[in-house]
C-alpha cells in the first residue's frame, strides 16, 4: 500500500488518475480505516487529504452562505454557534452520526461518498440545498448533493475525481431546516428512515420548500411533491397529510430485520410531518 | 439506622477500585515468556461435509509455527455433556460427538475447522485465510419445527433424527391435567417466542494455554465463572489429564451471565497446543468472533394453555416447548429447558395440575446453554403473559386474579417437584403496588393521551430456583456433577484472614460481601478478610458460580468454615483464660468468660494458634485454618413483584419505559447495595431481551444479527430510573445465611412486565393486540396495531 499525503487538490487528484489499482481518499477515516483493519477493503493507494491547507476551515461565502472543509470533524460543526443557528438541520443530521469518538474524526463529505442510502447527513444537505465542488483531471465543477450518490456505495465521481468542499447557501430571512431519523434505539444505529425539511415563509405562509428522504431507496431522494404539498400552505393538518403522503409515496425500501418495507414507508410520512413542523417553528424563530 | 460494617451494610466494592484505575487483571492481561498466538479458522456456511482441509501454503507463511486440524485431535476426547435428561419414555437423550475442531462436517457458522499458531497474532491471522478449504455444502437445519419433521436433513448423521429428547414433566400427571381442561370452565391458550439472545459480556473469552517441560504440568487461564469444573471436565474427558497435574487459573473475569460456565473448544485447544509446541498458546476472541461462538441463551418456542374454574382459580396448566439446543449440546444446555424451566411453571400460584412437554431440538446454529436465569425466565415469561391473557379475556384485574391464586401457605409442595421453604407473594404485590403509584395511573394516562402517546401499565409476579443444589437431588435429574460449594478460612498469626472460596467472583462483588460475613461473624473489622478465588490451585474444589448461588451456597460454607474457626479460638481462648470453653463468648473481636471481667483479644488467640508456647497442645493441634463443604439441602426460592409503566408512539410503535419497579424477596440480605446493583442490572438485560435484543438467523444458517450494528444492546439512555426494594424478606429456612440470590431475578422478573404493559397500552388505544413477541421494536408493535 503507498500512502501519499498531497499538498493540494490538484496533486491528490493526479495521484488518484495515475494509480491503477484500488485507491481511496482519506479524511476523517471513518470508515477508509475500519474497512483496512478489517481487511475489507486494502487501497494500494491511500490518499491523505488531511494536509491538503484549508480543508479544516469552516467559512462564510460572500453571499452569506457557508463553506465546509473536507476534513471539517462533526464536532467541529456542532460546535460553530452561527452555522447552527443559520443550518440546524443540516448540523443535527451530522451529530447523528456515530459516537462521541467518531464525531471527532467523521466529515461531511466522507458520509456523502460512503455512499450508503441511510447516510445521516446526506438528506440534510439536500434540502439545504448543498454543492459540492468536485476536482478531477478536467478541471472543476460544482455539483448538487442530491446527484452525487448513484446507488448503495457508488457515486458519480470518475477515477481522479474528488470532493474538495461542500458550500451551503444562505440561510436567508424567515426560513428554517430540520432532520430527523427513525432508529431503534436512540443513536449509534442505521437510520430506518431519515427525513430532511428546509421551508422559507411569507408571513405564516411556506413559501419555498425542500424534502429529502434517507433509508428508503437506493440513494437518498429529494421528493418535489414532498415539498409541493406544503408550498402554498401554513403547514395546516390537511397539508401535512398531503406531506405524509407524498413522502410515502416516494418510498422504495427494502424489507430488513429493522424494518418492513410498510412500516419505512408509513414512518417516512410520519417523520416528514414532525421534521416540517420543527423547521417552520424555527423559521418563525420559536425554539424547536 | 443502616449499619456501617459487617452483614447488612452498603459497604463500598473494594474490587471497583482497580476494575475502574485500569489495574485489574483480566485474562489477556496475562503474556507468558515466549507464547505463541492462535487463530481458529471458523466455517463461514452453516452446515457442510469437510471434503478438504489443506494447510500446506498457510503452513508455509511467514510466523506459522503449526497448524492444527481436526485430524489432530482424533485421539483426543470430544467436549462432554455435563447433564443427561431422560426423554418421556425413559430413554437416555441423544448426545452427539463435540469435537474441539471439526471432523468429517461443519455444522453451524463459526464452527472451528482448523487452528493456527504462529508467532503473531496478525501472522496467524494471515495465514488462516491461505488454507485451502473444500466445503460440500448441505441444507441448513435451523427451524426447530422443520428439524423434527420426518425425512428432515439431519445436523449429525449418526444420530437418529435432529430430536435431543422429548420430555414429559410429570408424565404421570398428564392424563390428570388433560381431564382438567377438559372440565375447565375457560382456557386461555398463548402461543409465544422466547427469542434467541447473545449474552455479550463486557469481555470477550480468552484462554492462555501453558506446560511446564520441567514438571510435566499443564495450566489454563481462562475467562471463566467456574475454573474447577473446566480443569474437571477438560482434565478428565478431553485431554486425559489429572487433577494434579493440571491447574485453572480464572483471574479477573469481566462478566459472565452464564456464557462463560461452559468448556469450550479453544480452552481445550490452547492447553493441548501448549504442550504439543512445549510453549503458551493464547487465543484472544474478537466481539465477531464470540457472536459466533459463545454459547447463546433462550430460543424457545412454546404454546400454553391455562385453565381455570367458573371461580377463576387456576385448575391446570399444560405447556409444549421446542427448545433450540444448536448444533452441539454446549455443557449444561439439556438441563435449561428441563429442570432449569419446567419445575419453575408453577410459579406463585397453586395451580394444582401441571404438564410440561418440551422437545430439545438440534439445528445449524451455534449451541445455546444458560443465559442469565436459564429456563427461569422463559418458564415465568410464558406463565405471566398467559395470566394476564386470561384476565383481559374473563374482564378481570391482573392484579387481583394474581393474588386470588397466589400460593400463601409455607412449605408449599409444587406440582412440578419442588417445595418452596417460605415466602409471601401478597406482601411483595402490596408493596409494588404502593411503590408505583397505580391508583395514580388514569391521571398519567390522560397527561401522555395530550401527547399523542398511548401508555399502558403492566405487572407480574415471578420465582426462580436458585442456591443450586442439593447434590442427591440434581444427580437423580441427570446431573454428572454435584452441586456443593467450598470455603477454605485461614487465619494468620496476627489475626488476618484469608477466604478462599470456590466461588467466582465475575461482577457479583464477592471480594467486599465475603468479608461482611466474617468479619460480622467474629465482630472483626471488613479489612482484615482478604478472598482468593478462581485458582484451583489455591482454592478448595468448587463448582462456581451461576444460578444465584455463590452466597447461598458458597457463603454457606464459609459460614460453617468460619464456625470451625470460632469453635477451636475459643478452646484456645479458654486455655489461656483458664476457664472453660463452654463459657467462653465472643463478641467485638474479644473472647470473655460470662460472669467475670477476663478478656482475651481475638489477636491473641490467633498469635497463640502460631505460635503454641502456651497451648493445649495435648487436646488440640496448633494453627488456625479450616475447611468446609456445603451442600444446600433445597433450592431457594427468591420471588418478588415486578411493575412497568410504558408510552408507545402510535405513528412509529416505539416504546418508552416510564417507570420500573421491583419488590423482591431475596431473604436476608448481606450488601444492600450490591443487591441494588444486581437488580439494576438484571432489569437492564430483562428490558434488553424485552426492547430489543433478539439473534436473528437466516434461512442459509447466516447469523444476520453479528454484530453490535445489528444486536442492540440495552444501553443507559434505553432505561427509566428503576425503584427497587427488597424489604419484604421472608429468610430462607434451611441456609444459615437466611439468603436467597439475587442475581438473575431482574432479568427473570422484567421482560413479562414490559410486554404486559405494552399491550395494556395498546388494548387501551382501542388495538385489540393480545401478544407481540419480543423484541418490541418499533416496527413490531406498529406492525401489530396495524394487523
Amino acid at each position: 500500500m503507498n500512502y501519499h499525503s498531497p499538498s493540494s487538490f490538484e496533486e491528490a487528484s493526479a495521484i488518484a488518475a495515475g494509480a491503477s489499482g484500488t485507491t481511496r481518499f482519506l479524511a476523517g477515516g471513518t470508515d477508509v480505516l475500519v474497512q483496512l483493519r478489517a481487511d475489507i477493503v486494502t487501497p494500494d493507494d491511500l490518499i491523505d487529504i488531511k494536509h491538503i491547507p484549508g480543508v479544516k476551515e469552516i467559512s462564510r461565502t460572500e453571499d452569506g452562505g457557508w463553506r465546509i472543509g473536507v476534513a471539517v470533524a462533526g464536532a467541529e460543526m456542532t460546535e460553530c454557534a452561527d452555522l447552527c443557528a443559520d443550518w440546524p438541520g443540516v448540523v443535527e443530521g451530522m451529530d447523528l452520526i456515530g459516537s462521541t469518538q467518531v464525531q471527532g474524526r467523521a466529515t461531511l463529505v466522507g458520509n456523502l461518498c460512503n455512499g450508503s442510502p441511510a447516510a445521516d447527513s446526506v438528506p440534510g444537505m439536500i434540502a439545504a440545498g448543498c454543492t459540492v465542488t468536485v476536482t478531477g483531471p478536467e478541471g472543476s465543477r460544482e455539483v448538487a448533493v442530491e446527484d452525487i450518490p448513484t446507488g448503495p456505495g457508488r457515486t458519480v465521481l470518475a477515477k481522479g475525481e474528488l470532493i474538495t468542499g461542500v458550500t451551503i447557501p444562505a440561510r436567508g430571512e424567515h426560513g428554517g431546516d430540520a432532520y430527523l431519523r427513525f432508529i431503534p434505539r436512540t443513536e449509534m444505529d442505521i437510520a430506518v428512515v431519515g427525513c430532511a425539511v428546509n421551508l422559507r415563509l411569507d408571513g405564516d405562509t411556506i413559501t419555498e420548500a425542500r424534502v429529502s428522504l434517507g433509508a428508503v431507496a437506493p440513494k437518498a431522494l429529494l421528493v418535489e411533491e414532498a415539498a409541493n404539498a406544503i408550498i402554498g400552505t401554513t403547514l395546516d393538518d390537511a397539508a401535512l397529510d398531503a406531506l405524509a403522503a407524498a413522502a410515502s409515496a416516494a418510498c422504495n425500501p427494502i424489507d430488513d430485520k429493522r424494518g418492513t418495507i410498510e412500516f419505512r414507508t408509513h414512518v417516512a410520512g410520519v417523520l416528514a410531518k414532525r421534521a416540517a413542523k420543527i423547521a417552520y417553528a424555527r423559521a418563525k424563530g420559536e425554539s424547536a | 439506622m443502616p449499619k456501617d460494617s459487617g452483614i447488612g451494610a452498603s459497604s463500598k466494592r473494594r474490587e471497583d477500585v482497580r476494575f475502574l484505575t485500569g489495574t485489574g487483571n483480566y485474562t489477556d492481561d496475562i503474556n507468558l515468556n515466549g507464547q505463541a498466538y492462535v487463530h481458529f479458522l471458523r466455517s463461514d456456511v452453516a452446515h457442510g461435509r469437510l471434503n478438504k482441509v489443506d494447510t500446506s501454503v498457510a503452513a508455509e507463511m511467514p510466523g506459522v509455527v503449526r497448524i492444527f486440524t481436526g485430524a489432530d485431535f482424533e485421539g483426543v476426547g470430544g467436549l462432554p455433556c455435563g447433564w443427561q435428561v431422560t426423554d418421556k419414555h425413559g430413554n437416555p437423550m441423544q448426545e452427539p460427538a463435540h469435537p474441539v475442531l471439526a471432523q468429517g462436517k461443519v455444522r453451524h457458522v463459526g464452527d472451528p475447522i482448523a487452528a493456527v499458531v504462529a508467532e503473531t497474532a496478525a501472522q496467524a491471522r494471515n495465514a488462516a485465510e491461505a488454507i485451502e478449504l473444500d466445503i460440500e455444502e448441505l441444507p441448513a437445519v435451523i427451524d426447530m419445527k422443520e428439524a423434527v419433521k420426518e425425512g428432515a436433513t439431519k445436523v449429525h448423521d449418526d444420530l437418529e433424527s435432529n430430536l435431543c429428547y422429548d420430555w414429559g414433566f410429570v408424565e404421570e400427571n398428564k392424563a390428570a391435567v388433560d381431564e382438567a381442561f377438559e372440565k375447565a370452565a375457560h382456557v386461555t391458550t398463548l402461543e409465544l417466542v422466547n427469542q434467541r439472545l447473545v449474552a455479550n459480556p463486557m469481555e470477550p473469552r480468552v484462554a492462555v494455554g501453558d506446560y511446564n517441560r520441567a514438571t510435566g504440568d499443564s495450566t489454563l487461564y481462562t475467562t471463566s465463572q467456574n475454573p474447577h469444573v473446566i480443569r474437571l471436565l477438560m482434565g478428565a474427558f478431553v485431554l486425559g489429564i489429572p487433577e494434579h497435574k493440571l491447574r485453572v487459573v480464572a483471574p479477573d473475569v469481566g462478566g459472565g451471565f452464564g456464557s462463560k460456565i461452559f468448556h469450550y473448544a479453544e480452552e481445550a485447544f490452547c492447553t493441548f497446543a501448549a504442550k504439543a509446541l512445549a510453549r503458551p498458546v493464547k487465543w484472544t476472541s474478537s466481539r465477531s468472533e464470540a457472536f459466533i461462538s459463545d454459547a447463546h441463551g433462550r430460543d424457545h418456542v412454546t404454546k400454553i394453555e391455562l385453565a381455570l374454574d367458573a371461580d377463576n382459580n387456576f385448575t391446570a396448566l399444560r405447556t409444549d416447548t421446542y427448545a433450540n439446543m444448536g448444533a452441539y449440546l454446549s455443557t449444561f444446555a439439556p438441563s435449561v429447558p428441563t429442570w432449569l424451566h419446567g419445575t419453575l411453571m408453577a410459579g406463585n400460584y397453586k395451580t394444582p395440575l401441571i404438564y410440561v412437554n418440551v422437545k430439545a431440538v438440534f439445528t445449524n446454529t451455534v449451541a445455546v446453554d444458560a443465559y442469565r436465569g436459564a429456563g427461569r425466565p422463559e418458564a415465568t415469561f410464558q406463565l405471566e403473559r398467559v395470566i394476564d391473557k386470561a384476565a383481559r379475556e374473563l374482564g378481570v384485574d391482573p392484579v387481583a386474579l394474581r393474588r386470588q391464586n397466589f400460593i400463601t401457605e409455607f412449605p408449599y409442595a409444587t406440582p412440578v417437584a419442588v417445595e418452596y421453604d417460605t415466602g409471601d407473594y401478597n406482601a411483595t404485590m402490596d408493596k409494588l403496588l404502593e411503590m408505583v403509584d397505580r391508583d395514580g395511573f388514569e391521571a398519567r394516562a390522560a397527561e401522555s393521551a395530550k401527547s399523542g402517546k398511548l401508555r399502558g401499565f403492566g405487572v407480574n409476579t415471578y420465582i426462580e430456583a436458585c442456591g443450586i443444589a442439593p447434590s442427591a437431588l440434581v444427580g437423580q435429574l441427570g446431573a454428572r456433577a454435584g452441586l456443593y460449594e467450598s470455603a477454605t478460612v485461614r487465619v494468620n498469626a496476627t489475626g488476618g484472614l484469608v477466604v478462599m472460596t470456590g466461588s467466582h467472583s465475575h461482577g457479583q462483588g464477592h471480594e467486599t460481601a465475603f468479608p461482611q460475613v466474617v468479619a460480622d461473624m467474629i465482630g472483626i473489622s471488613e479489612d482484615m478478610v482478604e478472598v482468593v478465588h478462581g485458582d484451583t490451585a489455591n482454592t478448595p474444589m468448587g463448582m462456581g458460580t451461576y444460578g444465584s448461588r455463590s452466597l447461598a451456597v458458597g457463603g454457606s460454607a464459609i459460614v460453617r468454615a468460619t464456625e470451625k474457626i470460632i469453635n477451636k479460638a475459643k478452646k484456645i481462648a479458654a486455655h489461656l483464660m483458664e476457664a472453660s470453653e463452654g463459657d467462653i463468648e465472643l463478641k467485638d473481636g474479644q473472647f470473655t468468660v460470662a460472669g467475670t471481667d477476663k478478656s482475651v483479644a481475638w489477636g491473641d488467640v490467633t498469635l497463640a494458634a502460631y505460635v503454641p508456647h502456651n497451648y493445649p497442645l495435648e487436646e488440640i493441634e496448633p494453627g488456625l485454618e479450616e475447611t468446609a463443604f456445603y451442600d444446600p439441602a433445597n433450592f431457594t426460592y427468591p420471588a418478588g413483584a415486578y411493575a412497568c409503566e410504558v408510552e408507545v408512539d402510535p405513528d412509529t410503535g416505539k416504546v418508552t419505559i416510564c417507570s420500573f419497579a421491583a419488590a423482591d424477596d431475596f431473604g436476608n440480605v448481606v450488601n444492600p447495595m450490591i443487591v441494588e446493583g444486581q437488580v439494576h442490572g438484571g432489569l437492564a438485560q430483562g428490558i434488553g431481551q424485552a426492547l430489543l435484543e433478539g439473534a436473528v438467523y437466516d434461512d442459509n444458517g447466516q447469523l444476520l444479527s453479528a454484530s453490535y450494528m445489528d444486536y442492540a444492546m440495552p444501553r443507559a439512555d434505553d432505561l427509566p430510573s428503576f425503584q427497587v426494594d427488597h424489604s419484604c424478606a421472608t429468610p430462607c429456612t434451611h441456609n444459615p445465611l437466611g439468603v436467597k440470590g439475587c442475581g438473575e431475578a431482574g432479568a427473570i422478573g422484567s421482560p413479562p412486565a414490559v410486554v404486559n404493559a405494552v399491550v395494556d397500552a395498546l388494548q387501551r388505544g382501542g388495538h385489540n393486540v393480545t401478544h407481540i413477541d419480543m423484541p418490541l421494536s418499533p416496527g413490531r408493535v406498529w406492525q401489530a396495531m396495524n394487523g
